[in-house]
């Protein structure tokens, strides 16, 4: 019985023994949780914590007590004398009730009334009823399944693959190979870093370590600065970062050093625990550290209206909604915010518990911190370290004044505000006062302190306590959707009733429960992934799935995935050895083509950054809501209004402009051309199977090479005779343009190697992870 | 590209860009059915610019020319004269007017009641309906019998940038997609070599917002629409690098065919058929754009019926584009002109500012709808014309006479397919303060030009995060009396 009364479902199953197992006008008491189940199921929606029509609530016995407008609606043992008994009949004068729905079945009309008749006992206090536990898989504890035994042990490489090879065994289908070790490790460096491979490492690594190799680059990756990188902009997307305020002003603001300490934190390796705890509340934690505060800067992203004749209450209030439903969404994979005007339609959260959850983030002031004051050196600027992770802070340089360095934190308000359910949603329709609170349907709040009441800190500490069924598994499920193109719950940002069941039940619980067995580590749950023998097949289509399983459900191949934008990008400036490998510091500003601002209230002037800084990683390019950069938006970047927590991948022909036409991309081609020809080869033909390798890490196909060869040799033979094409086309290129331009080599063959980097840069599996 | 094309395009329904539909109605609904599965729910991003295919009724308009007034045109000086409103000029308005009431600039409402501000704009009725309308807008009476002009609409925001994007996305925050992001992937592209909502500007400056007004949201990004400059490249990235002519272009495209399709053999991945076929319109855009911007094109007849001058980016010139752009199958083209923000400031007032908009409005307006009508366009295209809120009956306590910004009633007038012709809809009260018959709200408007487009605003759902979303949100009524 313990058993049974642990179960979510208990207070239903009392129910329906209250229904069909004992007679209610027998002997036995009407226990009053039968009632109170009864009430939130008949009468809540308008008598509840939301609506109290006629002034009647029957969520607490205080309100069943206390009655409506109409007076009284008990007589302890006297159901017929009672107006619910009337109301639920609809006799002497009274409408019945629930006025829409089905009324009370006779069944449930006789507990009613025998409850009555019994007194009518309540409790002193509290409330009528808890809310019924959902029996939906996703709100249940996670489990620790059991790996499954397959068929094929060999083809195990990790736990992972028990479970996929499990269900393929039950759908009679095989794995697909292992991809050549070449894709697999451009494929893993574009997972892990975000960047392709050079070839020169791949054949290093291949070359040392033979066998090994694979598992030897995937710990190589893992160390890489760029691994903090690559994931930052994943949470990135979650957090809606921009380098601007949005609306109509958007006037650039100062929140990078957030960006830099997520890029750090990725990097350490920090737990998601801790991740989540100071980006949510860092400024809470006892004796606070600068970097702690910082990381508080999670909330900021949202946007600040600066138009003249704004009501500020009114754009704070959206700021919150903006983080509550931000935080439903990342954390816990639920669509929080569709009970921002009402109960939600779907899942067990009401608008009570959406407020509730508005009080956590209704107390806070939003200041800038400042990190190095205006006046400071530049030494002092590096001494603050780990935000910048420069690591060459030892040269001492002159005093030179500075702007100061800032960033926007939340800080918690000494005198808490009010929070009020806002009447559909409408900050000037408040209702009644709630307290910080969280959803009932999940495990309770266990407070460490019992103190005041239950702030930021606890609501993070809950989130990532290891009873909360979501957070773990929204995350390994997220995470996985990175590596294999769909994430195993494919409604990643809806965990709830009307999301997609899991394509793989127990291998996601199964993930959820190691991740927070490994310290909430998410190098190692990547480690885990990418060395499974799942992840490391082949992404070639197969007949025999492409009918049975074409959308790749069960994972009997690996996906081609198009790059992200920054990876596109940041591609480009790999293979043309243009990378600035800096980590960290103010977004910069790339070439961009003119004009970008033109739709803009106030124009924004766009002067493209020289020297490594127009060469940094995509993450860096400093993001305008109204006006984001085009090379960014156009691959798909978010346009950070709301949370992102997947991206859409399109194919369309402004991708095609801008990669064949977008200066920054010409840079690169002309730095492409520069770099096979300072790197020197034997042959013509060796020059274009170099430039091929660079871009792909592989070696063209005998049929690839003829048809490049044959375009560089029309293009050298039109160039030769025309000088006018060949001056205009080597004075482009900005600096590698320029280096290009002064080397000895024939004009022609220079600029013809120029449209073959152009070529190369624009193909499909260039900008696609294999 | 000409008429008579209507049931095709409830029939024959076209993928943005490219793509043919590849499923039927009934593959739709199947698809639906199984959307448990992501197919059809997409839960956020599924597809890759795929257009939802068929359409829920037969259209009557194909395509939408949207001129949208940004900053809230002022009623009291162009349609609404009041003469209650100039018997009690400069009294305070009655308090059972304001009281309770939220407005922009409420710092200023806290230290007087403000003042009713008649207006100093000569009127008189144009049309066969009577309609009322200032000198400052001359060449309106040549369009009145053709156009269905709306008194009340009525609007939730009164500040400019949310303002507008809950016109144009159904709510005031950025990240839902836009009425043309909207169209464009409920019933895609007629065009092969142009996008499906295209964006123009003219003005002082670009609309408060930015991108978020034309923004795609959840849905596709290639549904947003596209912004064509009236300076440089119309579309970014549109000209080849300098060097790089049209043979070298042509021949780099075709050997990216064949180099993607030897991949393809090798991968069998039919995203690479569409990557081939979108560097192909790529190809073919670099041609037809520059050759739909020249207005050089245009007789001398009509560039000055709009008054355009080629290579003077201005309004006017933004309206021969959006003619040139619908016949070239666009299927929505958004002109934004801004500056229409009179408040009374030494900047923007009811005086020469208010004259300045109108002088580069009003004769484009007209000329379009008349050109629209004489090539028989008009049939299927559906005009409209507003702004993101109207303005108050009372005057501000500014340097010069403005007026402040006012939700409870804006005008709006569309002309063209499926559109009453020459009549007033809607009353407001003695001040024009709200509306007392016919009131019709934002949401309502975009329900009926959706319905237009041959769409139930219902029925045109994506879902994101767990939601299905729609532009009108749960909100939304046909305008029923404006319909023809």
């Amino acid at each position: 019985m313990a058993r049974i009364r642990n179960h979510p479902l208990f207070p239903a199953l009392v129910f329906l023994a209250g229904l069909f197992g004992q007679s209610a006008q027998g002997a036995e008491k009407v226990d009053f949780q039968t009632i109170g189940t009864l009430f939130r199921a008949k009468c809540f929606s308008c008598h509840g914590p939301e609506k109290q029509r006629a002034n009647l609530r029957l969520d607490t016995p205080a309100g069943i007590q206390e009655g409506g407008d109409s007076g009284p609606v008990l007589e302890p043992g006297k159901p017929d004398s009672s107006r619910l008994l009337d109301a639920v009949l609809g006799r002497n004068g009274q409408n019945r009730m629930p006025p829409k729905g089905d009324p009370l079945s006779e069944k449930e009309v006789e507990l009613v009334r025998a409850w009555i008749a019994e007194g009518a006992k309540m409790p002193a206090s509290g409330k009528t009823a808890t809310v019924d536990k959902s029996k939906h898989w996703s709100f249940q504890p996670i489990t620790n399944p059991q790996v499954p035994q397959v068929i094929q042990p060999a083809w195990v490489k990790n736990s992972i693959d028990a479970f996929v090879l499990a269900r393929l065994d039950r759908e009679g289908l095989k794995p697909s190979p292992e991809a050549d070790a070449i894709t697999l490790m451009r494929r893993v460096s574009l997972d892990l870093t975000g960047l392709p491979s050079e070839p020169a490492q791949i054949a290093n690594f291949i070359g040392r370590f033979g066998a090994q190799a694979y598992e030897k680059w995937v710990d190589h990756l893992l160390g890489q600065p760029a691994y903090g990188e690559r994931w930052a902009r994943v949470w990135l997307d979650q957090a809606r970062y921009a380098d601007s305020n949005g609306y109509s002003i958007d006037a650039p603001r100062s929140i990078w050093p957030w960006r830099d300490w997520v890029i750090q934190a990725l990097n350490d390796d920090m737990p998601f625990d801790r991740f989540t705890t100071e980006q949510l509340a860092g400024d809470l934690i006892p004796g606070a550290t600068v970097s702690q505060k910082v990381a508080t800067g999670f909330h900021r992203n949202t946007q600040i209206n600066e138009e003249g004749g704004v009501d500020k209450e009114q754009f704070r209030v959206e700021s919150v909604i903006d983080r509550v439903g931000t935080t439903g969404s990342v954390w816990l994979g639920l669509t929080i915010a569709c009970a921002q005007c009402h109960n939600h339609k779907f899942d067990p959260i009401s608008q009570r518990e959406y407020y509730q959850l508005f009080a956590f983030f209704n107390n806070q002031d939003e200041p800038s911190l400042t990190l190095v004051p205006a006046v400071m050196a530049k030494e002092q600027l590096e001494s603050v370290g780990k935000v910048d992770k420069d690591g060459k802070k030892a040269k001492a340089k002159p005093k030179v004044e500075k702007p100061a360095i800032t960033t926007m934190v939340l800080a918690e308000r000494p005198v808490a505000r009010q929070t009020k359910i806002l009447l559909g949603g409408d900050f000037t329709r408040a209702g009644m006062e709630v307290d910080a609170g969280t959803p009932a349907l999940l495990p309770s709040l266990n407070r460490a302190s019992a103190v005041g009441k239950p702030n930021r800190l606890d609501l993070a500490q809950w989130l990532v306590s290891r009873i909360n069924p979501l957070t773990s598994r929204v995350l390994v499920n997220r995470h996985w959707g990175h590596f294999f193109g769909l994430p195993l719950v494919e409604t990643e940002n809806d965990f709830g009733t009307q999301g997609s069941l899991p394509s793989h039940p127990d291998l996601l619980d199964w993930l959820a429960t190691r991740f927070m067995e490994d310290g909430w580590s998410m190098k190692k749950l990547h480690r885990l992934v990418v060395n499974s023998a799942t992840y490391r097949q082949s992404s070639a289509h197969r007949q025999d799935l492409d009918t049975r399983d074409p959308r790749n459900r069960l994972l009997a191949r690996q996906k081609r995935i198009r790059l992200g934008a920054e990876a596109v990008r940041d591609s480009a400036l790999v293979a043309s050895g243009l990378l600035s490998d800096k980590v960290g510091g103010p977004s910069v500003f790339p070439p961009q083509p003119s004009g970008v601002d033109q739709f803009t209230q106030v124009r924004r002037p766009w002067v493209a950054s020289e020297g490594p800084d127009r060469y940094r990683r995509g993450l860096y390019t400093h993001f305008w809501r109204a006006a984001p950069y085009p090379g960014l938006t156009v691959f798909d970047a978010p346009d950070a209004g709301t949370t992102c927590t997947r991206r859409n991948q399109s194919n369309t022909p402004l991708q095609a402009l801008t990669l064949l036409n977008d200066q920054a991309y010409g840079e690169c081609a002309h730095g492409l051309a520069l770099r096979v020809l300072k790197e020197g080869a034997e042959s013509q033909q060796s020059l274009v199977g170099r430039m091929f390798e660079l871009a792909m890490a592989r070696q063209p196909t005998e049929a690839e090479r003829q048809r490049l060869g044959r375009f560089n040799e029309e293009q050298v033979r039109r160039l030769e005779g025309n000088s006018k094409v060949l001056d205009l086309l080597l004075a482009q290129g900005g600096q590698p343009g320029k280096e290009l331009a002064a080397r000895p080599e024939a004009a022609a063959g220079k600029a013809a190697l120029v449209l073959l980097a152009r070529l190369v840069l624009n193909l499909d599996e260039f900008i696609t992870r294999e | 590209m000409h008429p008579n094309e209507m049931n095709a395009l409830a029939t024959e329904t076209r993928r943005h860009f490219f793509r043919r539909c590849p499923v039927s109605l009934g593959g739709i609904a199947l698809a639906n059915l199984l959307g448990r599965d992501g197919l059809a729910t997409g839960s956020t991003r599924v597809s890759t610019g795929d257009a939802l295919c068929g359409l829920h009724h037969t259209p009557k308009a194909k395509r939408v020319i949207y001129l949208f007034m940004a900053g809230g045109p002022s009623q009291f000086e162009l349609f609404e004269p009041k003469p209650e409103l100039q018997k009690l000029h400069d009294q305070p308005i009655p308090e059972s007017f304001v009281k309770g009431k939220r407005f922009a600039f409420m710092d200023t409402f806290s230290k007087e009641r403000p003042k009713l501000l008649g207006t100093k704009r000569k009127f008189a009725p144009v049309g066969d309906a009577g309609l009322q309308v200032s000198e400052l807008l001359p060449h309106f009476k040549y369009i009145a019998n053709d156009v269905a002009f709306v008194r009340t609409v009525a609007t939730d925001i009164f500040n400019h940038a949310p303002a507008k994007l809950f016109v144009n996305t159904g709510s005031a925050q950025s990240g839902r997609p836009s009425l043309g992001s909207w169209l464009s992937y409920g019933i895609g592209s007629e065009s092969k070599d142009l996008p499906a909502f295209v964006v123009l500007q003219s003005g002082g400056r670009g609309p408060r917002g930015g991108a978020p007004l034309w923004g795609s949201g959840f849905l596709p990004t290639a549904h947003q629409g596209v912004p064509f400059r009236s300076m440089g490249d119309p579309i970014v990235s549109l000209s080849s690098p300098p060097g790089i002519d049209q043979q070298i272009q042509g021949e780099t495209v075709e050997a990216l065919a064949d180099l993607n399709r030897l991949h393809q053999q090798s991968t069998g991945d039919s995203e690479i058929t569409t990557r081939i076929k979108a560097y192909e319109m790529a190809y073919r855009m670099q041609s037809s754009a520059p050759e739909l911007i020249d207005l050089k094109r245009e007789s001398k007849e009509t560039l000055d019926l709009y008054g355009a001058t080629p290579g003077k980016p201005s309004f006017a010139n933004n309206c021969v584009l959006a003619r040139r752009m619908i016949e070239r199958g666009v299927r929505f083209v958004q002109l934004y002109h801004t500056d229409w923000d009179h408040h009374g400031d030494t900047v923007n007032h009811l005086g020469g500012p208010l004259e300045k908009v109108c002088l580069e409005t009003d004769r484009a307006c007209a000329a379009l709808v008349l050109d629209l009508k004489r090539r028989g366009l008009l049939e299927d295209t559906l005009v409209v014309w507003g702004g993101e809120f109207g303005r108050t009956p009372m005057g501000e306590v500014r340097e010069l006479v403005g007026r402040n910004h006012h939700i409870d009633t804006f005008p709006m007038w569309f002309a063209g397919a499926g559109v009453k012709k020459g009549i007033v809809h809607g009353q407001t009260d003695e001040f024009g303060f709200a509306p007392v018959a016919g009131r019709a709200h934002v949401h309502d408007i975009q329900a009926t030009v959706l319905h237009l487009c041959g769409i139930d605003h219902k029925k045109l759902t994506y879902r994101f995060q767990g939601r299905d979303f729609r532009l009108t949100d749960v909100h939304g009524e046909l305008m029923a009396p404006i319909l023809a």
